[in-house]
C-alpha cells in the first residue's frame, strides 16, 4: 500500500506563502520608502503639537480657528487618502509577482506543489498585513498628537474608527487592482502610476460618469472629513462632486477587490512567464 | 515568521489598540485626564443630554477694542452700578467666563448658567437668604432656592420643584444659576461624570468652534425646534438642520461664523439657497444704503457636504451707525441727551 502525498489546499498554501513573504516584504528597501511616506505626517503632527504646547498662536482661516480635528481631517485627505494609500498600493501591489519575475525566482515558486493562485493570494495577504501595520499606527499617532489641540478625543473617536476602516479598505482595494495589473501586464509600475496620478485625478475632476471607473470615487465617499479646498483640483472636484452612498461605496469597493484578486489569480494560472536570460 | 517580524507586528497592533482604547474610553466614559478634555472645565457640570451650550470669555470680550469703543458710544447703564452696589460684583472685572446650557423640551426644559469669577460667597449667600432664599445642601454643595420664582422654568414632572429657581456654590469661584432641577442635574452630572464631554456629536462641534473663539454657541437644532422656541412657520420652512454652531471673535470689530449641519447634502443645498435668497432680499430692501450694503457684503456663505457656513464681520464703523441712530432718536425725542462720539 502506497501513501499518496496530497497537494495542500489553496488557503493553506496561501498562508504558507504569506508567512514567507511577510518578513521579506517588511524588511525590504521598499519599507524604508513606506516609512518615509507615513513618517512625514507623524513628524508634522509632532511639530504642530510641540508648537501648540510652546504657546504658538493657532492657525486661523477666514477668522475661524483651525482646530486639531480639522487639521487631522486635512492630513487624512492629503497624506493618506490621496497619496499614501494609492502610492503604496502601486508600489507593493505591482511588485507582488513582478519582483519574482525580475529576480527570476518565480520558477522556484511554480515548482512547489501548490496552486499558482495561492502565490498571489499569499503575497497579497502579506502586502496587506505589511502596509496596514505601518499605515494605521501612523494614523493613530497623528490622531493622538493633533486632535487634543482645541478638540476632544471623544468627539473625534468615531471619525478615527471610520478613517482606519476606510484606509484599510483602500489599501486592500488598491492592492488587489495593482496585483492584477502586476500579474497581467508587462510594465505594471508605469501603468499603476499612470492610473493613480493621471487617470484617477482626471476622471474625478471631469463631469459625467467617468469617475465611476475609479477607486478614488468610492473611497473618497467614505471619508468623514470635509474635503480640503486649497487646490484648483479640489475646487474642480467639489463643483462636480457627487458622493456615492455608504452602502454603494462599500459594495463597489468589495466587488473591485474580489474581482481584482480573482483576475490576478486567473492571470497567474494562465500566463506563461518567459524569463529573460 | 521571524522573531523581529513578529515583534514588529505586535508593536503595530499595540499602537492601534492603544489608540482605539484611549478613544473608546474617552467616547464612552467622558474623557481621560491625559488626553485633554475639550471644552471648558465647567462642562463637568453640564448633563450629557444638553440640547445646546454657550460659552463667553467675559474677560477677553470686555477688554476687546470693540467693547471699549462700544462703551464710549453707548452710555453705561445704572444697572451695572446697582448690581455692583448690591452684590459686590463688577461684571467687567469679577466675571471671567459664562457657560450656559439647556436640557429637555417644552415644559420639561431646564436652563443652567455657570459663572466663573471672583465672588464674595458669604455676602452673596447672606443676600440671597435676606431676599427669601432657603439655604440647603444637595450632595455636599450649598444650594439656595427661591420658591415660585418668576424666573424659574416650570419643571413639569418634578413635583414640588415646580417654579423653584436656585443658586448653587459649586466650587470656589464657580456659581450656578437656574431652576432647581437643572442645578441638581448639574451636581449629579459632576458626581457621576456623566457629563456633556461624553456627548460625542456635540463635543465634535465644540472642538471645532472653541479654539480662538471668545464666545460660541453649539446646539441641536432639532431639539430647539421641538421645544417650540421657534415660530412654527419658521421651523417648518427650514430645511432639515441637525446641528448649528456660532462662534465669534472680538477684536477691533466682531467677526465670526454661523455653521449649520444639515441632515444630508440636499438639505444643505436648500439651506444655502434660503440664506442666499434672504441676503438677496436684504440687498433689495436696503435700496441704495451703502452702510447696509456693506454689512450684507460682509456676509459670506459657503458650504461643503452637509455643512453650510456663514462668515460675518461687524466692522467698528457699525458703532458709528449705532451712534448716529441713537443721536437722531434723542433729537427727535427732544430728550436732548448728548451721545458721546
Amino acid at each position: 500500500m502506497t501513501s499518496e502525498r496530497r497537494a495542500p489546499s489553496t488557503l493553506f498554501a496561501s498562508l504558507r506563502v504569506f508567512d514567507i513573504s511577510l518578513g521579506e516584504m517588511l524588511w525590504s528597501r521598499r519599507t524604508v520608502f513606506m516609512g518615509l511616506v507615513v513618517g512625514l505626517p507623524v513628524l508634522l503632527a509632532a511639530i504642530v503639537r510641540l508648537l501648540h504646547e510652546l504657546g504658538a498662536p493657532g492657525m486661523r482661516v477666514n477668522n475661524a480657528a483651525v482646530t486639531g480635528p480639522v487639521i487631522f481631517g486635512l492630513m487624512i485627505w492629503v497624506f493618506f487618502v490621496r497619496f499614501s494609500v494609492p502610492v503604496l498600493g502601486v508600489f507593493y501591489g505591482t511588485s507582488l509577482i513582478a519582483d519574482e519575475v525580475d529576480d527570476k525566482t518565480i520558477t522556484y515558486l511554480f515548482t512547489r506543489p501548490i496552486p499558482r493562485g495561492a502565490v498571489v493570494l499569499g503575497k497579497y495577504l502579506a502586502y496587506l498585513a505589511c502596509t496596514i501595520c505601518v499605515v494605521l499606527p501612523s494614523v493613530v499617532i497623528v490622531w493622538l498628537l493633533i486632535v487634543p489641540i482645541g478638540g476632544s478625543i471623544a468627539g473625534s473617536f468615531v471619525d478615527l474608527v471610520k478613517d482606519l476602516g476606510l484606509l484599510a479598505l483602500g489599501l486592500a482595494v488598491y492592492g488587489a487592482v495593482f496585483a492584477m495589473i502586476g500579474t497581467a501586464m508587462k510594465r505594471p509600475l508605469l501603468v499603476g502610476l499612470a492610473l493613480v496620478f493621471v487617470w484617477e485625478p482626471t476622471a474625478m475632476a471631469l463631469p459625467g460618469y467617468l469617475k465611476l471607473y475609479t477607486v478614488a470615487y468610492y473611497l473618497q465617499g467614505l471619508v468623514p472629513h470635509a474635503m480640503p479646498g486649497e487646490s484648483t483640483m479640489s475646487l474642480i472636484q467639489s463643483i462636480f462632486r457627487e458622493t456615492p452612498s455608504f452602502l454603494r461605496s462599500i459594495i463597489t469597493l468589495a466587488l473591485i477587490e474580489v474581482i481584482g484578486l480573482w483576475l490576478a489569480t486567473r492571470a497567474i494560472e494562465k500566463r506563461e512567464y518567459v524569463l529573460e536570460q | 515568521m521571524s522573531q523581529r517580524t513578529r515583534y514588529f507586528m505586535i508593536g503595530s497592533a499595540l499602537v492601534i489598540v492603544l489608540g482605539l482604547g484611549v478613544g473608546a474610553v474617552a467616547y464612552y466614559n467622558g474623557n481621560l485626564p491625559l488626553t485633554g478634555r475639550g471644552g471648558p472645565a465647567e462642562f463637568a457640570y453640564l448633563p450629557a443630554d444638553v440640547n445646546g451650550v454657550a460659552y463667553a470669555n467675559v474677560t477677553t470680550i470686555m477688554n476687546s477694542q470693540f467693547t471699549q469703543r462700544l462703551r464710549q458710544v453707548l452710555p453705561t447703564g445704572d444697572e451695572k452700578t446697582k448690581l455692583q452696589a448690591e452684590l459686590g460684583i463688577d461684571i467687567e472685572r469679577d466675571i471671567d467666563s459664562v457657560v450656559a446650557g439647556t436640557v429637555g423640551f417644552g415644559p420639561d426644559e431646564h436652563g443652567l448658567v455657570l459663572v466663573r469669577g471672583r465672588f464674595n460667597t458669604g455676602h452673596l449667600e447672606a443676600l440671597a437668604v435676606q431676599h427669601g432664599g432657603t439655604a440647603q445642601e444637595y450632595k455636599g454643595k450649598k444650594l439656595i432656592t427661591f420658591e415660585n420664582s418668576p424666573y424659574a422654568h416650570g419643571g413639569g414632572g418634578a413635583g414640588d420643584q415646580v417654579g423653584h429657581s436656585a443658586v448653587a456654590f459649586l466650587e470656589g469661584g464657580l456659581l450656578a444659576f437656574g431652576d432647581r432641577v437643572a442645578i441638581e442635574r448639574a451636581i449629579d452630572a459632576n458626581a457621576t461624570r456623566q457629563n456633556v464631554t461624553g456627548n460625542a456629536d456635540l463635543m465634535k462641534l465644540v472642538g471645532e468652534v472653541q479654539a480662538g473663539s471668545d464666545a460660541w454657541v453649539v446646539g441641536n437644532f432639532e431639539a430647539i425646534s421641538r421645544s417650540k422656541t421657534l415660530p412654527t412657520e419658521v421651523a417648518t420652512h427650514l430645511p432639515a438642520v441637525q446641528w448649528f454652531a456660532v462662534s465669534t471673535n472680538f477684536n477691533g470689530g466682531v467677526n465670526g461664523t454661523v455653521r449649520a449641519e444639515a441632515r444630508d447634502e440636499k438639505a444643505a443645498e436648500e439651506l444655502k439657497a434660503v440664506v442666499n435668497g434672504a441676503l438677496a432680499a436684504g440687498r433689495l430692501v436696503s435700496g441704495q444704503d451703502k452702510r447696509i450694503e456693506a454689512m450684507l457684503n460682509a456676509l459670506q456663505v459657503s458650504g461643503m457636504g452637509k455643512s453650510v457656513t456663514i462668515s460675518f464681520t461687524v466692522p467698528p464703523e457699525i458703532l458709528d451707525i449705532i451712534n448716529g441712530v441713537a443721536a437722531a432718536k434723542h433729537l427727535s425725542d427732544g430728550s436732548g441727551t448728548k451721545v458721546k462720539k
